[in-house]
């Protein structure tokens, strides 16, 4: 919290990506700052909440990114600065307004944080969102390293502000989730005053902002554009390190920069490969990148995750080719780089070797051989799974047993947050699709209309409480319209788990911890003419008989609301409500009438199977006691004992 | 002890564990000292769906000269902090070389497919022999049995670090931690966690 | 008998649409259950061998095991099985009233044995008011018999309750059931899965004539174009050449054409041989043309005590059965059989040779060559 607030030019940080984003943010005067959460983004919000009261900023966490967008906008139409985080399928949401709002210009400043994860290591996409800067015509920024995130945060609301348009800003998990040295800068007045200026005459910039009439803002746009090119010629984020002449010219941004500084010094090519690192990705300073090519005959462009820059060099190549000559270029379009997952260090090193004719090997081939076997046979994977005392555990016992009872081919279209898991074995693997938010219940809404081509099977959604506000609604209210026979089961854990319990909609607190009107899932879809039932998913019988009684009424779109906070929730974080154990006399262990029913199918990790003894024990330390165990135990072996 | 230079630059740590078990408080509380001692440090985290019981891994770049990438180079390893013991092999199989310096905790903590009956966890010997495979330089610390003995098994990683400065290696100490762990943590645990430090520092001598 | 686990018999019954839904693998375990008339596996189940494998009535079924060890012989084609005698019979003065599908012999049996200690509960398959849906019950109240007289028609897991009452420890079960269900507790007395210190618990075995089964949930489907389920009292197949279903409701009675009724037949029936329960102690139907009496067949010697004793005690009453009727009783069962022996070859599916594939019924190659003689 310190590096917030701390007023001191020069200090040192230990400083994680985003929080660097966040102190350069406030270093540029921010006062509003919006988002949803998504991994690899949430802290920027988390931290800027901290120092909200003290910086006097505005932080919200809005239903979604769209409205997340539109909220930091409406505070760059005011004059003030703002910014807006999403992670890299965010942009997407919020792409309706975004390609508006590139036309219409803003009066203050504004970035579009973009915090992206290549490799998907926390999402079910890798998609590399750099296009809609060269889509909509706004400019990109990159930073290189940790003290580039905050002084460009700064640096690009300054500009946002002197051109009166809405930036794009994009970092990385590596950038946004590690950490690294960062010196801080003072802190401006926290004393701001919005007034949208909107009462003057049309198309001018005191008037309404709107991004009519078309070519004319287009016009206005690009000119801009071709501006900001000018301003890049001279930014200090872009940077050179290396010969003059080089062998080879790498032309890299964002964390694979550090990667190519990495492979260059193991391989000591320092004397003959060059590093151009560049913090202004769209649009490309144009000079800058002739005086660059003309200084080599090689190039070798890595970047995350399409060849987006490639591409864009190319382009400039080809138009300067009669007076540079003709280049070879090596990058993701040739192979020289995988063209999916994340880059890192070693795969530079590689293509490097293959480019240079370079032998390097940084460890034995008998001792790398070696570790791998020892690895695999001697660590056994950590498969995903729910946390000990996890509702959705119980939420997709009952649903799987049901939809196997039904016996017609049930299925569950499934939506994003921790329930995601359910396609694994966690979650009985009763999830069969998977893909934005809110899409499980609009996908419902398609399927449920199959009858007439007789389809048979029963039509389920999963959707979170956070989820239900992001996306859902809409889905829901064209199920029950267009009498869509589905039930949509809405998981309500009370907080938005999977990126680190962040409040939503439906409880009564935000960010800043302040008491605020909750929205009433169940009321919205009373609202919206479902029939709703809700049932605490522990009650496992109860949710059951439910769930078929739901499956018979086939008049249309029904809700069910399985209502239990999350076990990391504070409400249940550290407290039992009961004490588990098993009774070995009874256990019927891996015999014919449960075949471990506890600890190979239910699979909590509290539920522990004892090869010597061949019975099942509870590990206190694991457990979060929340009795679900003992009503599946076929010979009612797990007892539970209410904790006073 | 203490104001040495590094052995190597960048000098390169590996923290590793499973979710949950604070490894990511860890790399901070180092990197953070190293900082304060006037060191670039980055460092690299993987952590997401790891609190999910996955593998956590943390990459420390500690280096005089300048910030280095946040993860580090194939077999580049230099000491490698293992929260539970299996997970030292996994980072071994990519980043280790026969002269890491591993400090690994004893206590196992089960995969899922472990737990359910499906899977074999090696056996306390079977762990030592393999990691003596793959360097000769290494030692085991119960840490989590003295944290719950402290009063609770999430001081394990804290030892942990405490061990790391036993060692000599990195130029920090217990003052150095006194002076970090006043940032991360509220007041009234302030006494226990340094208690910790000092066993891990006893536990490698 | 060759015995293996829940992966084969879902591979081969539940996914082979073969099974009957008779509840043999059900309440054994928590991963076979029965719901509105069809069995599901919950989850996969990773043992060798396994009870619901051994008793399922559609897989692996040893017919000279089974005959070696209730008649002391290897099978025989007979048409209707091992017997002692065949009578006509009807509930006698002594016993309950209710409202019996044809003589009441089944309700007059099962009460006498019920009242006289000689079973300590009995499973009986009763019905839901609302719908047709058949439910399984323990019986122990000799007075409440007779309200389970009507006949199903749809197929029923009544071998769950059996399963049910095994767990709770009864060990004088008087079953009630049809051929496949009474060859599924045939094969379940006999212990195939070596379980310890084993005893029998099933004192009686009552089994009834069936010539096909409905499904529950294509039946009742099917039905509500004809009448609401909840106000079918009664459902009637009367003998051919009639070839039509009766339905009586509180209306009256509706006729539909038994062809249509037959697209309701689960495909499991046409693979069953057994139109008389013969592994019963005791197996009881219809007597064709005469509404309110019963055909009673008597098969082992503790069937032939409790029948002779209900006679003496006047619950029921038993005549010599007309010559034409024995002799259709005859021609129809050897029909079914000869029908699904020759569907049951087509198949692959008798006495199958492959490693890896299973039969659903094995019986020595002498009676096969003596059928078609």
């Amino acid at each position: 919290m310190s590096f917030l607030v701390d007023g001191k030019k020069g200090n040192k940080y230990l400083l994680m990506g985003n929080e660097a984003i966040a102190r350069g943010a406030l270093e540029a005067g921010i006062s509003v700052a919006a988002g949803y959460p998504g991994t690899p983004s949430s802290e920027i919000i988390e931290n800027l909440a901290k120092a909200a009261e003290e910086r006097n900023v505005y932080v919200e966490w809005s239903v979604n990114e769209k409205v997340a967008m539109e909220v930091a906008a409406s505070a760059a139409f005011a004059g003030l600065r703002s910014i807006c985080t999403v992670k890299q399928n965010g942009v997407h949401v919020a792409s309706d307004f975004f390609v508006h709002l590139a036309y219409s210009g803003i009066r203050g400043g504004m970035l579009l944080i973009l915090c992206e994860d290549p490799g998907a290591i926390s999402s079910i996409n890798e998609v590399d969102s750099r296009y809609f800067a060269k889509m909509l015509e706004v400019p990109l920024l990159e930073p290189g390293d940790f003290q580039e995130a905050k002084d460009m945060a700064k640096w690009g609301l300054e500009l946002s502000d002197e051109i009166k348009s809405v930036i794009m800003f994009r970092s990385v998990t590596r950038l946004s989730h590690a950490s690294g040295n960062v010196i801080i800068d003072s802190l401006p007045s926290v004393d701001k005053t919005a007034y949208f200026d909107c009462h003057g005459p049309v198309f001018s910039d005191r008037g309404p902002i709107i991004s009519a009439p078309v070519p004319m803002m287009h016009t206005l746009q690009q000119n801009k554009m071709k501006k900001v090119a000018e301003i890049f010629e001279e930014s200090p984020f872009n940077t050179y390190r290396g010969p003059e002449k080089p062998e080879l010219l790498i032309i890299t941004s964002s964390a694979c920069y550090l990667y190519s500084i990495e492979a260059v010094h193991v391989l000591g090519l320092g004397d003959r490969v060059g590093i151009l690192k560049l913090g202004t990705t769209w649009p490309l300073p144009p000079k800058l990148i002739k005086k660059h090519l003309s200084s080599t005959d090689n190039i070798l462009i890595i970047e995350e995750v399409i060849s987006f820059m490639e591409e864009n060099i190319k382009v400039l190549a080809a138009d300067f080719a009669g007076e540079i000559g003709v280049k070879k270029f090596y990058g993701k379009n040739d192979g020289t780089l995988p063209s999916t997952n994340e880059m890192n260090p070693d795969i530079l090193v590689d293509a490097l070797k293959n480019v240079l004719g370079i032998e390097y090997t940084p460890v034995p081939e008998e001792y790398e051989k070696n570790a791998r076997i020892l690895a695999f046979t001697k660590s056994p994977n950590r498969e995903l799974t729910f946390c000990p005392g996890c509702p959705h555990r119980a939420s997709f016992w009952s649903i799987n047993n049901v939809l196997k009872m039904d016996n017609r081919g049930g299925f569950v279209c499934g939506d994003i947050g921790c329930y995601t898991m359910a396609i694994l074995p966690t979650g009985f693997s009763t999830v069969k699709t998977v893909h934005a938010m809110g899409s499980g219940t609009g996908t419902a809404s398609g399927f449920g209309k199959l009858r007439q081509f007789n389809m048979d099977q029963p039509v389920l959604s999963v959707c979170g409480d956070s989820t239900f506000f992001h996306a859902a609604m809409p889905a829901l209210v064209n199920a029950v319209h267009h009498k869509s026979d589905i039930t949509m089961v809405i998981l309500d854990n009370s907080g938005t788990a999977m990126t680190g319990f962040q409040p939503h909609p439906g409880l009564d607190y935000n960010v800043t911890g302040e008491k605020v009107p909750s929205v009433d899932i169940a009321e919205v879809c009373r609202a919206i003419g479902a029939r709703v039932e809700v049932r605490d998913p522990f009650e496992l019988e109860e949710t059951q008989n439910t769930l078929m009684d739901l499956f018979q009424d086939t008049k249309g779109a029904k809700v069910l609301i399985l209502k239990q906070p999350c076990s990391l929730s504070p409400e249940r974080k550290g407290k039992k409500n009961f004490e588990m154990s098993v009774n070995e006399e009874i256990c019927i262990g891996e015999n014919c009438g449960c075949n471990r029913l506890c600890t190979r199918i239910f699979r909590c990790p509290g539920l522990v199977w004892d090869k010597e003894k061949k019975v099942a024990h509870i590990d206190e330390v694991i457990c979060t006691g929340c009795g679900v165990c003992a009503s599946i135990c076929p010979a009612g072996a797990i007892t539970k004992v209410e904790v006073q | 002890m203490k104001k040495k230079e590094l052995k190597k630059d960048p000098y390169n740590v590996i923290i590793t564990g499973v979710g949950g078990q604070g490894n990511v408080l860890a790399s901070r509380l180092l990197g953070n000292m190293m900082v304060n001692n006037g060191y670039f440090v980055t460092i690299g985290e993987t952590f997401g769906a790891s609190q999910r019981g996955g593998s956590v891994m943390s990459h420390l770049r500690i280096s005089k000269k300048s910030v280095w990438s946040p993860l580090i180079p194939k077999g580049m390893a230099d000491m490698v902090v293992s929260l539970e013991p299996i997970e030292s092999i996994k980072v071994m199989a990519n980043y280790g070389n026969n002269k890491v310096k591993i400090i690994s905790n004893t206590r196992p903590i089960y995969p899922v497919q472990v737990i359910a009956g499906e899977l074999q966890y090696p056996s306390r010997e079977d762990i030592e022999t393999t990691i003596g495979e793959l360097t000769s330089d290494y030692t085991f610390i119960d840490a989590t049995d003295e944290a719950i003995k402290l009063g609770n098994p999430i001081l394990g990683n804290i030892m942990m670090i405490g061990a790391v400065a036993g060692t000599g290696i990195l130029p920090f100490d217990k003052k150095d931690f006194e002076k970090v762990i006043t940032n991360y943590l509220p007041s009234d645990k302030i006494d226990a966690n340094i208690k910790a430090f000092e066993i891990g520092e006893k536990m490698v001598h | 008998m060759k015995v293996l686990g829940a992966t084969e018999l879902k591979s081969n019954v539940l996914d082979k649409d073969l099974c009957i839904g008779c509840g043999a693998c059900i309440e054994l375990c928590p991963y076979f259950k029965t719901y509105r008339g069809k069995t599901a596996q919950l989850f996969s189940c990773d043992l060798k061998e396994g009870r619901c494998f051994a008793f399922c009535p559609k897989i692996e079924v040893d017919l000279d095991e089974l005959s070696s060890h209730y008649f002391g012989k290897p099978y025989e084609i007979d048409p209707v099985g091992t017997y002692l005698a065949i009578k006509k019979a009807k509930a006698g003065k002594s016993a309950p009233s209710g409202s019996f599908q044809s003589g009441g012999t089944v309700s007059a049996l099962i009460s006498y044995a019920l009242s006289k200690g000689i079973i300590d509960s009995a499973i009986l398959t009763g019905r839901n008011g609302n719908d047709l849906l058949p439910i399984p019950e323990i019986v122990t109240d000799a007075a409440k018999v007779a309200s389970y007289g009507t006949s199903k028609y749809t197929a029923a897991p009544t071998l769950a309750a059996l399963n049910r009452a095994v767990k709770e420890g009864y060990q004088k079960i008087g079953f009630v059931g049809t051929p496949c269900q009474v060859t599924a507790t045939a094969q379940m007395r006999l212990n195939p899965t070596s379980i310890e210190d084993f005893i029998d618990p099933v004192s009686l075995v009552i089994g009834l004539f069936c010539t096909w089964s409905l499904d529950f949930r294509v039946f009742s489907e099917f039905i509500t174009e004809y009448a609401k389920p909840e106000e079918i009292t009664k459902i009637d197949i009367p003998p051919p050449p009639a070839e039509i279903m009766e339905v009586f409701t509180g209306n009256g009675k509706i006729e539909i054409p038994l062809s249509v009724v037959r697209e309701t037949v689960p495909s499991s029936c046409d693979y069953c041989i057994d139109m008389t329960s013969e592994f019963s102690d005791i197996s009881v139907g219809v007597l064709e043309g005469i509404s309110d009496v019963n055909t009673l067949i008597t098969r082992t010697e503790r069937g032939q005590k409790l029948v002779d004793e209900a006679v003496s005690a006047g619950y029921l009453e038993i005549d010599d059965i007309p010559d034409e009727n024995r002799k259709h009783l005859m021609e129809a069962s050897l029909n079914k059989k000869k029908r699904a022996l020759k569907r049951l070859q087509e198949k692959g599916l008798l006495n199958t040779e492959e490693e890896d594939k299973c039969a659903i019924l094995r019986l020595n190659d002498d009676a096969l060559k003596n059928m078609t003689t």
